[in-house]
């Protein structure tokens, strides 16, 4: 780590006195990898696919230029406020356009970027489309002046300060998070992470990246609309794309590779562009995972080959072998009932999607604490409307809910996980390229204090390196106490059978200690073997006195788990009672049953 | 007024027919064409050039319509077909096809070079009174054919098999496959179509601008502005928001200034944007339930396995 920053450092030094022709070239390289590696942040972790990031980049410039020029600011007053100021308008765009949806954003930041060079270009004090001369950068008093080039240093520290930034979430815990809000958003949500408040900051966040971008990059030089068009944002996202998305150095890879062609490559500028529109074509189609995705791919072929020369069993036999369970964690004895019996309460529920059809009709559901709640019910009675009323992924038009003796069906889904409600979904969508581990941590998310804002410093900060551990330990514990052996918990989700998928979402659950828990089809396309692992892990959180709500089909398993059961039929309540009671009722018999 | 009003039509029924161009590819293919403006400019080139070394207009006008259909479809081929598979980066086809529209450009700079060049005027001699306004016939031809590709396109839609087939490939393109629509033979049509329509708009407005390869910057980003501002989810929609811009522009150059076509259009998507995300046009929340599939097809595509 001291080494890589120590070389950086040096390599600064060297380019800091190096001609002004290479100065040119790298310190521009240096300014576009800022940004590459700020628009990654946004869009390889988070998914935010911002076409704005070169409107950002002229709003840093040009209020540093103007600022210092005009009204004479101090140019080191003005790093913060180009920071601050670039970050609230990313803040407030970000906040109007992700209202709807990632393809509206995308086209949203477009237009910002249109807008924002069309002001520069018509507006007088910004020198119209010829530009404005930048301020000049102070040189370095006599006794630093061996350092070289003072300018060379700012683009440099800038670049550096962006890095450790970003590299810090890469290692933190709530880089998981961020690529859940990216692959899998309603399991961030139902895991405790406030997914719309998240992306709105980090997109702040990545706009300020580019406001310091801009703020450095206006140093170089003359600054005018021309550098700023919608081709550079798509230039910034090329380079993100062809260094390697969502990699460490994949984006300043690209940044130096894109940014270094044209100098490379002299020839007049109309070939320049048509070369560097084929290699965008180029890229994208047949390179779309990008140097560090190429380079990957070959470092992991060569090792499988060789793990194959070594070891004479190839791995994929595993997966043929039934999965290996261990045996699950004996029952703790905190098994603490608390005093209110009731754990979740649901009374007069009345919700529609659309005017006039009731999705459900005046639903009432209790459920004691510490039993095993079934709810059953005919297709489309209404089963998953209920448990996402209460699980809060949608709002109920009349009724109450209250969990643990609070009122909840106003609050959002992740401050409901906050109250100890957690949920798994039906079909399991938890981040791909992860493993095991690290989706379970999601989970983890809302119990370690200050998790989104420690981050930005996450490997320099004291404690941080036990909270990772800690996160870790208990991610494989979870892991282990839903049955998963310890050599799954490193394996990638991509490259897990369905089952483990399945039961990774529930440890992922069950991780933080919910005090309520609920299971939407967790049997859903199970093997007979691990339909039986599951009832062994409802068995073993009955009791650690967790408080069960199962929706499930197969009437079996539930009349055998269920300590009390309540069934739905067309969005209306027809039993709710104990296992027995319900099985032996005629309504339910004549309705679900079928017998 | 009314000059204003006439004036305003017959620049957004340009606009407009760009912003269907579009619109129609987004429509069948949930894909935009970034290139749509380069279209446009390529049928004025391929036009102008073929003009001036002595073809008949209506021969040079007909080739440079099938250059920009054609084109349309090899962007399909070459740019959109190919990254449509990943689900990793699902907005793969906005760089690809942006990454066209800088290769057209800058190719139809170095062929033809950065400067503008003479265009047959066709009908823009003839001037047309309409009480105490006027335009020129070649106005009158673009409110005309906005009319009719409205019109035409409504019509195909919804009242023959073919255009029902891909109303049913854009909201589940799986489903279509599945009863046996031949989902590519539909996105080809839209590109060829879309390429059309930009080829059209071309042609229409060509004896104003003459042919300069930057045209397709300057009308591919008013299109767009002009399909955001009317609603994505329908090309009719689109061609409503071309003539509202039109109109808009057209009246912010009488009444505020002569540069005000330069930064009007954008005031006026970012109101838009601002008080109605999904368009002027759109019925409902369209784009919301378009995006909302997206996602669910992507997450189908991702392999939620059955």
């Amino acid at each position: 780590m001291i080494v890589l920053v120590v070389a950086y450092l040096a390599s600064t030094f060297g380019i800091a006195h190096g001609s002004f022709g290479v100065q040119d070239v790298v310190l521009v390289a240096a300014v576009f990898a800022i940004l590459a590696v700020s628009l990654d942040l946004a869009a390889g972790m988070t998914g935010l696919y911002s076409l704005g990031h070169a409107g950002l980049f002229a709003l840093g410039a040009y209020a540093t230029t103007l600022l210092n020029t005009k009204l004479d600011w101090n140019l080191f007053l003005l790093l913060p406020v180009t920071i601050v100021g670039v970050g609230l308008v990313g803040f407030v765009l970000g906040f109007l356009s992700l209202r709807v949806s990632g393809l509206y954003f995308a086209i949203t930041t477009f237009i910002f970027t249109l807008v924002v060079v069309v002001l520069l270009s018509d507006l007088t004090f910004t020198g119209g489309l010829q530009g404005l001369a930048g301020p000049v950068f102070p040189d370095f008093p006599d006794a630093l002046s061996f350092l070289g080039s003072s300018v060379a240093w700012c683009v440099s520290l800038s670049l550096l300060v962006t890095i450790v930034l970003v590299w810090s979430i890469r290692s933190s815990p709530l880089y998981p998070v961020l690529l859940a809000i990216r692959d899998a958003e309603p399991f961030a949500g139902a895991a405790g992470v406030r997914t719309s408040v998240m992306k709105v900051a980090i997109f702040g966040l990545s706009a300020a990246l580019a406001g310091l971008a801009g703020w450095a990059f206006s140093f170089l030089g003359f600054i005018s609309p021309g550098q700023f068009g919608w081709t550079i944002s798509v230039n910034i996202l090329v380079m993100v794309i062809l260094g390697g998305i969502n990699t460490r150095l994949g984006p300043i890879l690209g940044a130096a590779f894109v940014s270094a062609f044209p100098v490379v490559v002299s020839i007049d500028p109309f070939q320049q562009e048509l070369i560097l529109g084929c290699i965008f074509v180029l890229v994208i189609v047949f390179f779309p995972e990008g140097f560090m995705g190429i380079s990957g791919n070959i470092v992991r072929h060569i090792r499988r080959q060789s793990a194959d020369a070594v070891v004479a069993t190839p791995t994929d036999e595993t997966s043929v072998e039934p999965i290996a369970y261990a045996p699950l964690a004996p029952a703790s004895a905190n098994a603490t009932v608390e005093s209110a019996d009731i754990a979740l309460e649901a009374r007069g529920i009345v919700f529609g999607y659309t005017k006039g059809v009731r999705a459900l009709n005046d639903v009432d559901m209790v459920v004691k604490r510490g039993n095993i709640h079934g709810l059953i019910g005919p297709n489309g009675s209404g089963k998953s409307t209920l448990v996402n009323l209460i699980s809060g992924q949608i709002a109920p038009n009349l009724g109450t809910i209250s969990a643990n003796g609070h009122r909840i069906e106003q609050l959002s889904a992740p401050a409901r996980a906050k109250h100890g409600l957690m949920r798994t979904f039906q079909t399991a969508v938890l981040v791909k390229e992860l493993s095991a581990r690290d989706n379970v941590t999601i989970g983890l998310y809302s119990r370690f204090p200050q998790i989104a804002v420690r981050s930005a410093l996450w490997p320099l900060l004291p404690g941080a390196r036990r909270d990772s551990r800690t996160m870790r330990e208990r991610a494989v514990d979870a892991l282990s106490s839903v049955g998963l052996a310890s050599n799954w918990a490193t394996t990638r989700v991509a490259d897990l059978p369905h089952g483990v998928e399945q039961l990774t979402q529930l440890a992922a659950a069950c991780v933080a200690n919910p005090s309520i828990l609920i299971l939407d089809e967790p049997l859903a396309g199970l093997s007979s073997g691990e339909v039986e692992q599951v009832s062994e892990i409802l068995r073993g959180l009955k009791r650690d006195g967790v408080t069960v709500i199962v929706v499930e089909h197969q009437t079996h398993f539930i009349f055998e788990m269920c300590d009390e059961v309540t069934v739905l039929a067309a969005g209306e309540l027809v039993k709710s009672g104990t296992a027995a009671e319900v099985r032996s009722d005629d309504r339910v018999r004549e309705v679900y049953l079928g017998l | 007024m009314l000059q204003v009003l006439l004036s305003g039509l017959a620049i957004g029924a340009i606009y407009g027919l760009v912003a269907m161009g579009f619109a129609v590819v987004f429509y069948v293919t949930r894909v935009i064409n970034f290139a749509t403006g380069q279209l446009l400019m390529v049928a004025i080139m391929i036009t102008a050039g073929l003009a001036q070394v002595g073809l008949p207009d209506w021969l040079a006008i007909v080739i440079g319509l099938l250059a920009s259909s054609v084109g349309g479809v090899l962007i399909y081929f070459i740019a959109v077909r190919p990254v449509l598979r990943f689900d990793r980066f699902s907005f793969a086809w906005l760089v690809s096809t942006l990454g066209v529209a800088i290769v057209l450009q800058s190719g139809a700079a170095i062929i033809w070079g950065p400067t503008s060049r003479s265009f047959p005027s066709l009908l823009n001699r003839q001037t047309l009174k309409v009480g105490p306004a006027s335009i020129t016939w070649q106005e009158f031809a673009a409110i005309v054919v906005a009319v009719l590709a409205v019109v035409g396109f409504e019509i195909f839609r919804r009242s023959t098999l073919f255009g029902k087939v891909g109303m049913a490939i854009s909201s589940d393109p799986e489903m279509a496959s599945a009863i046996g629509a031949w989902v590519t033979f539909y996105a080809v049509a839209a590109f060829a179509i879309g390429g059309l329509l930009a080829g059209i708009a071309g042609v229409l407005v060509g004896p104003i601008t003459y042919a300069n390869p930057y045209l397709g910057d300057t009308y591919g980003i008013t299109g767009f502005v002009a399909l955001m501002i009317g609603g994505i989810e329908r090309p009719a929609a689109a061609m409503g928001g071309g003539l509202v811009l039109g109109v808009l522009s057209v009246g912010a150059n009488t009444f505020i200034g002569s540069q005000a076509s330069d930064w009007f259009p954008f005031v006026v998507v970012v109101v838009v944007l601002l008080v109605a995300p999904h368009g002027l046009f759109a019925s409902g929340d369209a784009l919301k339930r378009l995006v909302a599939n997206l996602g669910n097809r992507h997450a189908l595509a991702k392999g939620a396995r059955p």
